[in-house]
């Protein structure tokens, strides 16, 4: 719902939710963080074709709409997927876009939204700080930056020095530095891909998973504070726990919102990985509202929790640190909100004298 | 297993006779401020008073733009209703002579009032001549509205009403109220039954209404009297007893407009244009989070609207957009006070310091009017099965 998907893909999403519940329970994702990879898992997600959802036909893929991505990438988030579908989507996606082959084992996109590396005489250099890593990643697909022109580099893992470090969820990140490293392809430079519009698009998928978390939440603490009995009843008698709830559906509410304005908003634009100025507005304001409701939905999903939400064992806290660390990833809501506030005024210091009255809100409602 | 909690929040199917009639009322707008005919005001929708710009309106066919044409409406959509007082929030017009009949009123008239009153009546509320004044809050009660003392006896031909009114706001100004009356006995087990509405004119013999100053300066509601005023039959709004149904379903409808987000937008517009040239880091970061929030509940609001316009009945959903939007609203201020400190009453300093303070001064209101924050999250929380 929200998204407007087709029929077609409600089946996909129904063989999604259905594989997710199966092999991704909350133990499933606590023994992965402890290091046992769920091989279950990863192999039901690729021979049931999900990270081709956004490849077209014609590239051997799903050739899904956006909204339809997005939606696996939300409901994905509600299960705090142990397996890089969502950086796979996308890696796919732009691998597609640049007209470079795509298969069917896991990619990454190795991007943080900082400055791209440069490529000289066809070698790459450059330093990515915060890369989605997963063990037994395939291919790792880099943009990188050819005279201010994007082109989309595919490297083997062994073509960096990496350093691999952990999320505060325990997602798999990691520093790539490459040094005069050779390509195993390269696409020609591309026209419809800029840095800021894969930054944009990346921010959006970040925002999406925390909507998608943040039901989850959502869910969690209705379920528990209608259970959990205290003082002869159930917790969720108690105004103040009513009152908690009540903004944690509000907030999330509000992110989900945003998030679908913004796919929406990207769906009618030829080219995502571009960066147009009703896009950048729609994709930061998700970003903002979602990364502000991560701060809110978590203090108040735990405080309702009691001792019982900070222990290890109980799911919530996987959601937690994972919105934590989305909210900061491709720019947090200070970043996006600074963008946003810059942005409005450079338009109202280009508007003609006497043009400036009401232009506000003729960018806010645009 | 529990289920998913996902809240509804559809687009609205913007076509281009919504962009088109925004466009007019936009233009419009422009040009009254350019000529000086009104001067805008925060919170307008609460505070503008102007019968002769509610007639404007009425005369372009901006008021009951959703009702049938042969009540004097334009059979638009809901949509096209929502933009046209977007826009004029956002102008900050004095809009709040007509702004309770046309959101509210009429709709309550057209669902249950007579074919008389539907003839008579809604055709000068679109005109923008005719006001309505809401009779819910009394002395002793506020949000326990079924607790309302006012009392209806039936009389030979009719009935008599007898009990005080406060808050009303506009009252002063409008012909009628719609006033809210027991009219049995109140019975503990079932509190909402025996609630009447009656469209009360306020010219009727036994009615006073007298004027009550707010903290922002302005007497803009009022404390009515009803001493055995004498109403015919026919001025009973819908079922004797269902009143209480009624109040209910109008009450949502009030929740999720863009009254519930804009009410002080017309100042940030204002902090926008002083900010522009020397915009940059943390300043740009404040005011870009508004805009980001601002953005997102209305994407909210218009999905409620278009869930409206599907038939459907989303209170918990604009019972969210209400509670966000108008602490939202009361934000706003808060956060412009950084960059311009609010020291003084409105009228020492220029335009914008006027807005600054006047929103200063009326924003404790906006969470409490029309049910208050804590009440709609008894309904949020009861919708997610709490209660
Ligand atoms: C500007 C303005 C315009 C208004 N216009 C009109 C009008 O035109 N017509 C009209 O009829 N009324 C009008 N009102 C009145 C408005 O509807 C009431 O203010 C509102 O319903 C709350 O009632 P109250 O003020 O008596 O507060 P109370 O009900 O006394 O509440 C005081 C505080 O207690 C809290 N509280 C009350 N009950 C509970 C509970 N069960 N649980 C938790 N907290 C609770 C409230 O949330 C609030 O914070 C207007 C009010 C304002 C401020």
């Amino acid at each position: 719902m929200g998204f407007e998907m087709e029929q077609t893909d409600q089946l996909i999403m129904d063989t999604a939710h259905r594989l997710f519940a199966d092999h991704c329970s909350a133990g499933v994702v606590n023994s992965a963080e402890m290091g046992t990879e769920p091989t279950k898992l990863m192999q039901a997600i690729l021979e049931a074709g999900l990270p081709l959802a956004w490849v077209p036909e014609e590239a051997g893929g799903v050739g899904g709409s956006l909204a339809l991505g997005f939606n696996l990438i939300r409901q994905a988030a509600g299960f705090a997927l142990a397996a890089p579908l969502a950086e796979t989507l996308v890696a796919n996606r732009v691998l597609a876009d640049s007209k470079l082959a795509v298969d069917e084992s896991w990619a990454v996109l190795v991007s943080d939204g900082g400055a791209l590396p440069m490529l000289t005489d066809g070698k790459v250099t450059g330093l990515v700080e915060n890369a989605p890593m997963p063990p037994g990643v395939a291919r790792l697909v880099a943009p990188v930056s050819d005279q201010g022109a994007v082109r989309i580099a595919v490297f083997a893992p062994d073509s960096a020095e990496i350093e691999h470090r952990e999320s505060l969820a325990g997602e798999p990140r990691a520093r790539v530095h490459w040094k005069e490293a050779l390509p195993l392809q390269l696409s020609s430079a591309l026209d419809d891909m800029s840095e800021d519009g894969l930054r944009q698009f990346c921010a959006l998928v970040r925002a999406c998973q925390i909507a998608g978390a943040m039901e989850k939440m959502n869910e969690l603490t209705v379920t528990y504070v209608k259970e959990r009995q205290q003082f002869g009843r159930a917790l969720g008698k108690f105004q103040a726990i009513q009152h908690m709830v009540a903004d944690i559906a509000g907030e999330s509410a509000l992110a989900n919102a945003a998030v679908e304005q913004a796919v929406r908003e990207l769906s009618a634009h030829p080219r995502p990985f571009g960066d147009s100025a009703d896009s950048l507005l729609s994709i930061a304001t998700a970003k903002v509202v979602a990364s502000e409701a991560a701060g809110t939905v978590s203090r108040l999903a735990h405080q309702c929790h009691g001792a019982m939400g900070f222990s290890y064992e109980y799911p919530l806290q996987q959601y937690s640190r994972r919105i934590w660390s989305w909210r900061e990833e491709y720019g947090s809501e200070f970043y996006w909100s600074e963008r946003i506030g810059l942005a409005v005024a450079e338009e109202l210091q280009s508007s003609a004298p006497g043009q400036t009255e009401g232009r506000v809100w003729d960018i806010v409602s645009r | 297993m529990s289920e998913t909690i996902r809240f509804n929040f559809p687009a609205p199917v913007i076509d281009d006779s919504v962009n088109r009639l925004r466009r007019e009322v936009r233009a419009f707008l422009h040009e009254e401020i350019r000529r000086g005919s009104f001067r805008p005001v925060t919170d307008c929708w609460c505070s503008g008073i102007d019968p002769d710009f509610s007639r404007k309106l009425g005369q372009r066919g901006w008021l009951g733009v959703t009702w049938p044409k042969q009540y004097g409406g334009q059979e638009l959509s809901a949509l096209h209703r929502y933009v046209i007082t977007e826009e004029l929030l956002v102008a900050g017009a004095p809009v709040h002579a007509h702004w309770i009949a046309d959101r509210q009123s009429g709709p309550l008239i057209l669902a249950t009032g007579t074919e008389e009153m539907k003839r008579t009546l809604l055709p000068r509320i679109a005109a923008g001549e005719c006001f309505v004044a809401l009779g819910l809050s009394e002395p002793e009660s506020g949000s326990d509205l079924a607790s309302v003392r006012t009392r209806a006896h039936k009389v030979q031909g009719g009935w008599q009403i007898t009990g005080t009114k406060l808050w009303s706001s506009g009252a002063q100004i409008c012909q009628y109220m719609t006033v809210l009356a027991r009219t049995s006995e109140r019975d503990d087990k079932n509190r909402h039954e025996g609630l009447t509405q009656f469209l009360v004119p306020l010219d009727s013999p036994g009615v006073s209404v007298r004027g009550i100053r707010d903290m922002s300066g302005v007497e803009h509601f009022n404390e009515s009297h009803f001493e055995k005023v004498f109403v015919p039959e026919n001025a009973v709004l819908g079922s004797v007893g269902g009143g209480w149904k009624q109040i209910t379903s109008e009450l949502a409808l009030e929740r999720s407009g863009p009254e519930r987000l804009l009410s002080t937008f017309v100042v940030l517009e204002k902090a926008f244009l002083q900010a522009a040239g020397s915009m940059a880091g943390h300043q740009a970061a404040v005011m870009g989070a508004m805009v980001a929030r601002i953005r997102a509940l209305r994407a909210m609001s218009l999905g409620v609207a278009a869930l409206l316009e599907q038939g459907q009945y989303p209170e918990v959903e604009a019972s969210l957009v209400k509670d966000l939007g108008t602490r939202f609203e009361q934000d706003i201020v808060e956060r412009l006070r950084e960059f311009w400190p609010i020291q003084l009453k409105q009228s020492y300093g220029d335009e914008f310091h006027y807005l600054l303070a006047d929103s200063l001064l009326r924003q404790p209101s906006f969470t409490l009017r029309g049910g208050t924050n804590e009440v709609l999250k008894g309904i949020i929380a009861r919708g997610m099965g709490l209660r």
